[in-house]
């Protein structure tokens, strides 16, 4: 047999145990039209450039160490609730009157996220891939906080780490009625918590497609929504729903963020999803969430001053009017969000 | 010294001779089903001081008292964030001068401020009285003496000197600290010491909300299965597969409480109190719960809770089941410690109030009453008895425990001598938005709420 025939004879059994292996991976995975996928990274969606200077030219935010240096020089000469105890009060009692602080907001005009509201007005973003209108006043807020940013940021760091060790946040997304992973224009997409540990390989570290979650239809009953969908060129396009809860725990202190007008975009494979979760996330829960799941000395080591940023998250905030206040009681959002294929029992 | 005693000595002469046969619903409100029946832990005993006994407590095992019944408290060395708190082996540091400034334990805070209420500050030996020795006294076991700065003699075990609480008022009472875990970002709490519970080697008790929550010594929870008895299984099987005997050494004998069964030839398992014990396969967190969801299946206890208040309830959250009150809002505990070197609580109405206004209501009473409301017992309505929780008068201005008579007096309950609260943004039952609300989480300075059930933060511990 020449070298030729050789080599098409490989390319020609290569090939068909590539698309017999391809088969069977679909088989596996897409099930009776269903497919699930569970949660492994979930994180504020946050465009950096490189040195922070197209998004944070006038550098990063101060926190909670730095502030209390400036203010309180001569400490020693004061008292417990004279320092102390009266910074903790503005980060537990937090007011939209302005600190001592200026506040450092991107000022770039790139963003990830989704554009929620279907316009486009001249505070929105712009997507890395040029489409306008995004909508991410919580990047707009948390950007030139060292904390918020990856890879080294104390919440970015302790977010993602928990979402793979704790079950208390195991977020899954269960496609039901899908005829093809490519194209579908009707699917149904169903979200819950998981029950169990994630399958990973050797190191523990990363975790690996083709596990087994149970649904928790007992504690986290009422975390299952359910909404509409479609898949074009791979990409899953949710309808939004009203709200969802997203259990939300690190540092051993169990919370949830609210996200209302949620929607999901992710693009799918056989055995990942990836994309955003975006929405409007409720100002005070989102505030509550990061101050009880992160002490004051947490939120030193990130520079994030709960008591600035609160101010600035009222400030950005664009959505869902107080009735009798007139303010703004949510702020747009989007998450980046990573997901492994499990197959869901019920 | 005998190993295996299963004698335990007991200063409640109503609880003396109980032989209690008993596992524990867990998620119950009435953990022991007839009140009458408290069920005690058994311990080993080792070589005490004759002026030393053993009292029995209500949900912290055996501990050892004074003449006076006061239970001892040791503090041991606690690594905060910036450094030790706490006593290293043999070396007292709780004397009677008054601290001023803060320690600088805990950042982000430096050390240096002057702490609250310097007018009124008490020392540590105010609230913590050393255990001292007599001229005659001698060293026994692990009991030994070692010396203070004013060259006065003092008891310490296992090296720990020993101290009594100030807030303890009868035998069996310990309301100066407890045998539950606590945190690395907890003040250097003191903590109640007790003989070794008798147990066989392969496995742990530990102190929980629920009860004394027997496991192996690899943190696996033990179970027990209504249908088996001290002399036969009914699982069998399949249902091997997810419940694992706790296997005995071919060597083990009975001993009290505890007894083997031989499962087949060979084979021996542990029993405790009747019942075989087995680890469940899919309890995923040390010291679990889980398995109590299998019909018939139930956790071990050495010794379960006291009874609750009758209109307190149990409510469903996203995180387990919590503590509420009637109307189904969540209870929580505050936890106060200062950072200062003596690491003196700051979560009794008798100590100072201005951490708890800082964090309730900026400093204002009245916002308090909102933002954290007391847990308000109902007309009529009376603590149980032999419980750790009571009714106190509390006045609503200050925090403090109210004067006799006083007209504006709150009528709340208090858990082991401190007043419990609600969380005003918690709307609807099984709302927990309180929990680690606070400094530190709620661990210095903050709410935790009461956890009855939980499978993800090990919050029952």
């Amino acid at each position: 047999m020449g070298n030729f025939k050789r080599l098409l004879t490989f390319v020609a059994v290569a090939a068909a145990t590539s698309m017999t292996s391809s088969n069977l991976k679909a088989d596996s995975s897409l099930q009776d039209g269903t497919i699930g996928y569970v949660i492994t990274d979930l994180f504020w969606s946050v465009y950096q450039t490189e040195g922070a200077k197209q998004e944070c030219p006038r550098g990063f935010n101060d926190g909670p160490r730095e502030q209390f240096a400036k203010l309180y020089p001569n400490y020693e000469d004061m008292t417990v609730e004279e320092t102390q105890l009266r910074q903790e009060i503005q980060t537990w009692h937090p007011t939209t009157e302005p600190d001592d602080f200026e506040f450092l907001a991107v000022e770039g005009d790139i963003s990830w996220g989704l554009n929620l509201d279907g316009k486009t007005a001249p505070n929105d973003f712009t997507h890395p891939d040029g489409t306008p209108g995004v909508d991410n006043e919580v990047y707009r807020s948390v950007g030139c906080i060292i904390g918020f940013r990856g890879p080294d940021g104390v919440e970015y760091i302790f977010q993602n780490k928990a979402i793979v060790d704790e079950r208390y946040n195991r977020m899954m997304i269960e496609l039901s009625d899908v005829d093809s992973l490519e194209n579908d224009d009707s699917v149904t997409i169903t979200m819950s918590r998981g029950m169990d540990r994630l399958l990973t390989d050797a190191t523990g570290a990363q975790v690996m497609a083709g596990g087994t979650q149970r649904v928790d239809t007992r504690w986290g009953k009422s975390l299952i929504r359910q909404m509409q969908g479609s898949i074009k060129d791979s990409v899953l396009t949710t309808e939004p729903i009203d709200d969802l809860i997203i259990p939300w725990m690190n540092l051993g202190v169990p919370s949830i963020h609210l996200i209302r007008d949620m929607r999901l975009q992710l693009t799918l494979t056989q055995d990942s999803a990836s994309g955003v979760l975006a929405g409007y996330a409720d100002v005070e829960t989102w505030y509550k969430q990061l101050i009880r799941n992160d002490s004051t000395h947490h939120l030193s080591n990130g520079q994030i001053s709960g008591i600035s940023l609160y101010k600035a998250l009222r400030k950005f905030a664009d959505a869902y009017p107080n009735p009798e206040s007139g303010e703004n009681t949510a702020i747009s959002t989007s998450l980046d969000v990573k997901l492994t294929q499990v197959f869901i029992t019920h | 010294m005998k190993y295996w005693s299963n004698t335990a000595r007991k200063t409640k002469p109503q609880l003396f001779g109980l032989t209690l046969l008993l596992t524990a619903a867990v998620g119950s409100l009435s953990f022991a089903e007839d009140n009458s029946i408290t069920l005690k832990e058994n311990f080993r005993d080792i070589p005490t001081p004759p002026e030393f006994h053993v009292e029995a407590t209500l949900l912290d095992g055996p501990v050892f008292a004074n003449k006076n019944g006061k239970t001892l408290y040791k503090w041991s060395q606690h690594k905060l964030r910036n450094g030790y708190s706490g006593e290293a082996a043999g070396t007292p540091q709780c004397y009677d001068n008054v601290l001023t400034v803060t320690a600088g334990l805990m950042s982000p805070y430096p050390a240096g401020i002057k702490l609250p209420e310097l007018d009124s500050r008490v020392s540590c030996t105010d609230l913590w009285p050393p255990v001292l020795a007599g001229d005659n006294a001698d060293p026994v076991g692990d009991w030994t003496i070692v010396e203070r700065l004013d060259g006065s003699k003092q008891w310490a075990f296992d090296e720990h000197p020993l101290y009594t609480s100030v807030r303890d008022r009868s035998p069996g009472d310990v309301l100066g600290g407890t045998t539950r875990r606590f945190g690395g970002d907890s003040p250097a709490k003191r903590t109640p010491i007790g003989p070794p519970t008798l147990l066989p080697p392969g496995f742990a008790v530990r102190s929980t909300f629920i009860g004394r929550l027997l496991a192996t010594d690899k943190n696996n929870s033990v179970y027990s299965f209504d249908q088996d008895t001290a002399t036969s299984t009914a699982c069998t099987q399949e249902c091997l597969n997810k419940w694992q005997p706790v296997l005995a050494p071919s060597l083990a004998r009975a001993q009290g409480e505890w007894s083997i069964l031989e499962r087949s030839p060979g084979v021996k398992q542990w029993v405790f109190r009747d019942k075989p014990l087995y680890t469940y396969a899919l309890d995923q967190r040390s010291w679990g719960l889980r398995g109590t969801d299998v019909s018939g299946w139930k956790n071990v206890f050495t010794q379960v809770a006291p009874p609750l208040p009758d209109s307190f309830t149990t409510q469903a959250t996203i995180q387990g089941n919590v503590l509420a009150d009637a109307n189904g809002k969540t209870i929580y505990i505050y936890n106060c410690g200062e950072d200062s070197i003596d690491q003196l609580s700051c979560n009794h109405p008798e100590t100072t109030q201005v951490y708890r206004l800082a964090m309730c209501g900026a400093g204002d009473p009245e916002k308090c009453l909102t933002h954290w409301p007391y847990v308000q017992a109902q007309a009529n309505e009376k603590a149980p008895s032999e419980s750790l929780w009571a009714i106190v008068f509390i006045d609503p201005k200050t925090g403090r425990f109210a004067s006799p008579g006083q007209a504006d007096a709150l009528r709340v309950w208090a858990y082991r001598d401190r007043p419990v609260y609600l969380y005003g943004d918690d709307k609807l039952s099984g709302d927990v938005h309180g929990g680690g609300i606070g400094e530190w989480r709620g661990q210095r300075n903050g709410l935790r709420a009461i956890w009855l059930r939980d499978d993800y933060m090990s919050g029952i511990l």
